[in-house]
């Protein structure tokens, strides 16, 4: 087991101990204060997700928002169904006469479940296929999935008989499981979304540390080269996007149940790039530091509009930026570099001079 | 039977022919040199065997079976293995993690699914030590020489084990001695792989190569053992110009 695998165990076992017993703990039990933490672990899943595609495999995906999109809708139409007795108010305010078909399957709720996972899972994958056995890479990769987000949040606006258009979905029913009601001012209800993130993470954890994580990170820094070894680069980068996409649409699932509706804000392009900065700022090799990074930065947005109503925004924007500058791999870059400076310092002690670290090599030009 | 047969390979790049009607085999365990003033094609050829480069003509096939139109990592699957002329390795990437990439003999999703990234192997203990980086297993690939880094990739191909390995000037910007040892290497590898060495350093190439294929303009100059293309006049004239 290598040093990077247990340091992320242990950081795994404290996060999981901190929003178990310590958060809680320190909000008092109230619950709209949990109600609160409880929305910044569903971001903290999305920010995680991202965090394997773009940080582990070098995948751009700004189009995370739309995987996201997926389930809270997929969550958020079966417990609308569940709270109005036959059509839902907006179809009928719309000339709607009978639920659409495709509609119809998630008046139950395990079907929902499953597809706010697969539904997510499929799109990403779809996608994915038609990028990567074409082998579009780095900036195009970003250029495409933004293009999609768009269209399919333009989609759902225009759809409005069928999604609620730019309302969302509103007035919800809570979600009952084997008779027990979602309440998601409960500390149950906090549970169940601590004990989400956590496994999402444990998820994460062990994918980045499989030899599927090391051929990601491999195709990262040379997806060429990683071919010659007869990895099929285009199937383990569509395979990432699809976890990737499942794990967002996990996160939209749960973020529908603690707001208690459905936007097509969660599909705009402001959120998804507030994914891509939650992610840089916690640090996109790791999974927890992404996670890490959605929970700091939404806290502090909560703060800060709290205290500057007015120029909260700027003063968020000079902390990314700061960030961007001064630290490019976040918070979890950090601490790493921290502590490679701490194990020079100590290596350096009993008199031997530092040798440098790197020397590049002589490039020699490729002949043709 | 050959291990890779190549016929009346062709490739173009804008109007110029890099590979002009190329014929050759290589056997099994046989260790080919390719030689050839800059431009001759050497390195194109390599490209054209392990699928970088697509050929516009002709064909090659590996233990008979074609190969000139698959995707580079069925080639791999197939056993071609390549070095490349800039040292590639993952250099943000510790040397055991390296060599982990290149021990590939279960490629798929499934299987890398199911294991985890490092797994201590006596194997790679071996191959490590063949080339004395066995001491920098956590290093990160990027912190080493250029000799070891060289190395390194050398070893991930010994890990790759392929059936056939194309090396691209291997042992370039090496010592002596570190050039005497891959020497070392390489023949003890020709035992049950082949190798295609495209290499400048004529003492290397004697004491290495079965046989040689001198390369000019795309094309075969001449083909034979070391005495023979030393003696050879139409090497020396593509070799000086006159």
């Amino acid at each position: 087991m290598s040093s990077k695998f247990q340091f992320e165990l242990v950081a795994l076992v404290i996060f999981a101990v901190v929003i178990a017993f310590g958060v809680p703990a320190v909000m008092n039990y109230d619950g709209f204060e949990l109600n609160t933490f409880a929305r910044y672990l569903a971001l903290a899943i999305v920010s995680m997700a991202l965090a394997l595609s773009w940080g582990v495999t070098g995948l751009l995906n700004l189009g995370q928002a739309a995987t996201f999109g997926m389930g809270s809708y997929a969550m958020a139409m079966h417990l609308k169904l569940r709270a109005s007795s036959g059509l839902p108010d907006f179809m009928s305010w719309n000339n709607v006469s009978e639920l659409p078909l495709f509609w119809v399957p998630f008046n139950s709720l395990a079907f929902t479940l499953l597809a706010g996972l697969l539904i997510p899972a499929s799109i990403g994958g779809l996608i994915g296929i038609f990028m990567f056995r074409a082998r579009i890479a780095g900036v195009f990769v970003a250029i495409i999935t933004l293009a999609f987000l768009v269209a399919f949040q333009l989609l759902v606006i225009n759809q409005q008989g069928l999604t609620g258009g730019q309302n969302g979905l509103t007035g919800l029913a809570q979600m009952t499981l084997f008779g027990w009601a979602f309440d998601p001012y409960s500390m149950g209800f906090y549970y169940l979304v601590a004990g989400c993130v956590t496994v999402a993470l444990a998820i994460g954890v062990y994918l980045t540390h499989s030899k599927f994580g090391l051929v990601l990170r491999a195709i990262r820094e040379d997806a060429d080269r990683t071919r010659f070894f007869g990895y099929n680069v285009a199937n383990y980068k569509t395979l990432v996007f699809c976890i990737s996409a499942a794990l967002a649409g996990w996160a939209g699932m749960l973020y529908t149940l603690v707001l208690e509706f459905a936007s097509p804000t969660y599909m705009g392009v402001s959120f998804s790039l507030a994914i891509v900065i939650w992610c840089a700022v916690g640090g996109r090799e790791s999974v927890i530091a992404a996670a890490f990074g959605a929970i700091v930065v939404n806290m502090l947005e909560g703060r800060l509009s709290d205290i500057f109503v007015e120029g909260w925004h700027l003063i968020l924007g000079v902390i990314f930026v700061l960030v961007v500058m001064f630290m490019p791999r976040g918070i979890f870059g950090l601490l790493v570099e921290g502590a490679q400076k701490l194990r020079t310092v100590g290596r350096a002690r009993p008199g031997h001079a530092v040798e440098p670290l790197s020397t590049t090599p002589l490039e020699t030009n490729q002949e043709r | 039977m050959d291990r890779l047969q190549v016929t009346d390979l062709h490739v173009e790049f804008g109007g110029v022919r890099a590979v002009d009607g190329l014929s050759f085999s290589v056997r099994e365990g046989e260790i080919l040199c390719l030689l050839g003033p800059n431009g001759a094609g050497k390195s194109t050829t390599l490209d054209l065997i392990c699928g970088k480069t697509q050929p516009t003509g002709g064909s090659i096939h590996l233990d008979g079976v074609e190969i000139s139109h698959m995707l580079e990592f069925r080639r791999a699957r197939r056993g071609v293995g390549r070095k490349f002329q800039v040292p590639s390795v993952y250099k943000d990437l510790t040397v055991d993690e390296n060599l982990s990439i290149a021990r590939s003999k279960r490629p798929g999703i499934w299987s890398a699914l199911t294991r985890f990234a490092l797994t201590d192997s006596r194997e790679t203990e071996q191959i490590l030590d063949l080339v004395d980086l066995g001491a920098k297993r956590s290093e990160l690939a990027g912190n080493l020489s250029h000799g070891e880094t060289q190395w390194l990739e050398i070893a991930m191909l010994i890990a790759q084990d392929s059936k056939l390995i194309l090396m691209d000037e291997p042992t370039a910007g090496m010592t002596i001695q570190e050039t005497e040892r891959t020497a070392e290497i390489f023949r003890s590898l020709s035992a049950n792989h082949s190798l295609i060495v495209v290499e400048h350093d004529m003492s290397f190439v004697r004491s290495v190569a079965d046989r040689i294929i001198v390369m000019n303009r795309g094309a075969m100059l001449a083909e034979g053992s070391i005495e023979e293309i030393e003696a050879n006049e139409d090497v020396k004239t593509a070799y000086l110009g006159h």
